[in-house]
């Protein structure tokens, strides 16, 4: 009876039921997916000075020994045009690459990036993999200011010997409404400015406002927004997983943090 | 149910933002902050008065707490009858999603400042395990000094001695090891020369957080790592990780 009920509440249609209304929403979701590799929507930043710094987990040799797994990354303007992509073997453990405007061929500006694990090797049936690693952001070339990943953004298969691969951003729900709500837990009447980060990690074009500021996104776009004329911020929309990187900027100093 | 923590030493000072709004429900009547701290091996409660700024934000400041200090929000009636020699899970308050985080902010003396969005959840206090983190992942070569920041909280009332060890999981050697201590916010500095790839931070007795700070010139870097079941998301995570885990515990057996 138990898994009746789960299979009616967790189907694709109850979810947009729950989400709609407001009742149980389920944010994201993985269901049904198999041999995948997960990625956040990373921030890229080249403009007004910065660079950024992005350090990543070999996840497959960690943590079930596949010794020849190799990566792509790809990176997309803030309009979401793909503008590089880049493929790394021979990984260690822990990795690091450098953003800047020389390796975005004198791009300045800023946008997302995904990064997607592969073999060629057989994998477990069931395994789904997530890089939820560190950048950190740069300004004057002072010292980087790291965050962890913090949203589940897009997806592919490890393994993709005979096909070529599907690049897939279906995770993060979202709803008719603007009826999700986040108020940032952080005051930010003391600093001289601060910034938000946002990225449309869905595959449809998401609707939110910052206090009484209205935005919309189409899928995969991002955005920076100045927000310094507020002491608190809440963001209203109608994408499930809507949270913001913070540049916030006292002085010569930064601070860089996930909301 | 989630606590909130801080830290300081001769190097750092910290501040914390306790928020005292949630996103999608009123808010109750009379949620108060308290503080609980270890007192001849009890936990004693206090409510803090003074630090409400707002009706928003309650912020504490370096002066007003130390490493030891953990702080969580509740009704005066939740604090009455509390065990006081074992921290229970007493509401629900900070069981929100999005998750329920204070702005954990430290700050360099007489330079820079970094922050994170910081909880410790009730689910990690009344367990034991261990942690491991990738000491590559966040540490940084560049910068003049690197440190870890451990926070422990363990549900019972005790400053118990315990081992952390920076360990090459290549080599299978332990680098360096460290002693440190329950309900405590551990602070140790890194050696540049251990900021490399197959260097991982563990323990094998009790929980904790890892947040890494690094500073250059005065500026800061403050960020916690991912535990490592953020990384598999599969349904046998728990077995991949705790053979993982296992691999790492028996070079420091």
């Amino acid at each position: 009876m138990k898994s009746l009920v789960s299979l009616i509440t967790n189907n694709k249609y109850s979810i947009n039921i729950r989400n709609l209304l407001n009742i149980k929403p389920v944010s994201l979701s993985i269901k049904n997916l198999n041999q995948i590799s997960v990625s956040d929507a990373f921030l890229w930043r080249t403009d007004n000075g910065f660079n950024t710094v992005f350090k990543f987990t070999d996840i497959l040799n960690l943590f079930y020994k596949i010794k020849n797994s190799f990566i792509e990354i790809h990176f997309y303007s803030k309009t979401n045009k793909k503008i590089k992509v880049i493929n790394f073997k021979n990984l260690s453990l822990s990795n690091k690459i450098e953003i800047n405007s020389q390796f975005l061929d004198d791009m300045h500006d800023y946008g997302v990036f995904y990064i997607y694990h592969f073999t060629n090797t057989e994998i477990p049936k069931d395994i789904i993999i997530s890089n939820r690693c560190y950048t950190g952001y740069s300004k004057n070339n002072n010292l980087h200011s790291f965050i962890h990943g913090n949203a589940l953004a897009k997806y592919t298969k490890i393994n993709n010997k005979n096909n070529l691969p599907n690049y897939n951003s279906n995770i993060i729900k979202k709803t008719v409404f603007q009826n999700q709500t986040y108020k940032i837990q952080k005051l930010f009447q003391d600093f001289d400015r601060s910034e938000l980060f946002f990225a449309n990690p869905t595959n449809k074009k998401i609707n939110f406002s910052v206090n009484k500021d209205i935005y919309a996104l189409k899928n995969g776009c991002s955005l920076l927004i100045d927000i310094s004329k507020y002491k608190t911020i809440t963001i209203k929309s109608n994408c499930l997983f809507l949270r913001p990187i913070v540049f916030s900027y006292k002085n010569e100093f930064l601070d860089v943090h996930h909301a | 149910m989630n606590y909130y923590f801080g830290l300081k030493n001769s190097i750092f000072s910290s501040e914390i933002q306790i928020p005292f709004f949630k996103n999608k429900e009123t808010k109750p009547e009379n949620i108060l902050l308290y503080k609980a701290s270890i007192l001849n091996n009890v936990w004693k409660i206090e409510k803090i008065n003074n630090n409400k700024i707002s009706s928003e934000f309650f912020i504490i400041k370096s002066n007003d707490h130390s490493n030891s200090d953990i702080f969580f929000l509740a009704h005066p009636n939740e604090v009455q009858n509390l065990d006081i020699n074992k921290l229970t899970n007493i509401n629900d308050y900070t069981e929100t999603s999005p998750a329920y985080r204070a702005n954990l902010k430290i700050i360099f003396k007489n330079g820079g400042f970094s922050s994170y969005q910081s909880e410790y959840p009730y689910s990690m206090i009344k367990k034991k395990g261990s942690i491991l983190s990738s000491v590559h992942s966040l540490a940084n070569i560049n910068a003049d000094s690197n440190y870890i920041f451990i926070k422990n909280i363990y549900e019972r009332p005790i400053h118990k001695i315990f081992n952390c060890f920076l360990v090459n999981i290549k080599t299978k050697k332990i680098e360096e090891k460290f002693e440190i201590k329950t309900n405590f916010t551990n602070f140790i500095e890194l050696n540049k020369k251990l900021i490399r790839p197959e260097i991982f931070l563990s323990t094998k007795e009790f929980l904790g957080i890892p947040i890494y700070a690094s500073v250059k010139n005065k500026h800061v870097s403050f960020e916690h790592t991912h535990p490592p079941h953020e990384y598999v998301l599969s349904k046998d995570k728990f077995t991949i990780i705790g053979n993982l885990k296992k691999e790492i515990n028996e070079i420091t057996s």
